[in-house]
């Protein structure tokens, strides 16, 4: 998905590296994680969150990964990619405690 | 005798747990071992409050249908206490049903926000060494199934083999009906229907005539 040339396998403590790190910048950024959720929620009283978090999403998407990828364009597609940020934020917002390492590896590895 | 009292905070959601210690196991006088109730407190929201059992139902409910969430299933949790289902990708109905009688159900409308802050406050109470931890049961979940999700190849599998099974041992069985089926003696059978045929239609002219 990512835009390189060059295939990275990445080895499965690297992997579990990964997942620790995101934990741990989850639990440092879940202020920021839920207002932006709730943003979402109260659209019309407070879009402003939102419609930033998700335009700086999108151009780091077009500036980083493969967008002829057709797992990119489903993400880059205005229709349904809101669920899929919504996801992905409480997915992180639920995995930001002691469980959270387990809780993301199991799910990554059922993907 | 004072009980102790203690608080885990998140945000727009507190859970008070207040209880005694334990001093048969040598517990410290600050900690809780006998959960005698507990409250929690979501901001806009009725107070939720119970014994100690139906904190273990209600973390096991918020646990299973958050765990749904994670894995991108289409959860839906019911059980005698609490039964929570998604409204849409950000909003979710609980509803709780009280153990007295004659008490309404009360239906809580919550967002992701405040989902998150349940559960990491039930992470804060499970994590604290000053109280005693709640067995979640996982088994109580209740899954929404879907028959049609052929995605899995587990269920791929088990949806296509059965009707070949069948269709295999139908041939088998059929198969083996050939050994007592006499080609020879079924055309002389053939022949024999045909001029007894015959006979009859000639005689049944005849008697016309």
């Amino acid at each position: 998905m990512r835009k390189s040339f060059i295939k990275n396998n990445i080895n499965i403590d690297e992997f579990e590296a990964l997942i620790k790190l995101t934990v741990e910048m989850s639990k440092y950024l879940y202020p920021y994680i839920r207002e932006i959720l709730q943003s979402r929620e109260n659209i019309d009283q407070n879009p402003n969150i939102w419609g930033d978090f998700k335009k700086r999403f999108l151009e780091l998407i077009y500036e980083r990964f493969n967008i002829n990828s057709m797992k990119v364009k489903k993400i880059l597609n205005p229709n349904n990619n809101d669920e899929i940020l919504i996801n992905s934020l409480l997915t992180l917002a639920l995995c930001n405690s002691n469980r959270g390492f387990q809780k993301l590896r199991n799910t990554l590895l059922k993907i | 005798m004072l009980q102790n009292k203690l608080s885990f905070n998140q945000t727009a959601v507190s859970l008070e747990v207040i209880g005694l210690p334990d001093y048969s196991n040598n517990e410290k006088s600050d900690q809780i071992s006998i959960i005698s109730s507990w409250k929690l407190s979501i901001i806009d929201k009725p107070l939720i409050e119970g014994n100690f059992d139906h904190l273990s139902l209600i973390m096991t409910a918020f646990y299973s249908y958050t765990d749904y969430l994670i894995n991108n299933q289409a959860g839906i949790y019911e059980s005698k206490l609490i039964d929570i289902k998604a409204e849409n990708s950000f909003t979710h109905i609980v509803l709780l049903k009280s153990s007295k009688p004659d008490v309404e159900p009360l239906t809580l409308k919550i967002g992701n926000s405040i989902l998150s802050d349940i559960v990491n406050c039930f992470e804060q109470f499970n994590s604290s060494n000053k109280v005693r931890k709640v067995n979640i049961n996982f088994s109580r979940t209740n899954q929404r199934k879907n028959y049609f999700d052929l995605t899995k190849k587990g269920k791929l599998f088990g949806v296509i083999m059965p009707p070949i099974i069948s269709l295999f041992s139908l041939f088998i069985a059929s198969s083996t009906l050939i050994y007592f089926y006499n080609m020879e003696e079924d055309k002389k059978n053939k022949a024999l229907i045909n001029t007894e045929i015959m006979r009859n239609s000639m005689k049944s002219i005849k008697t016309v005539l």
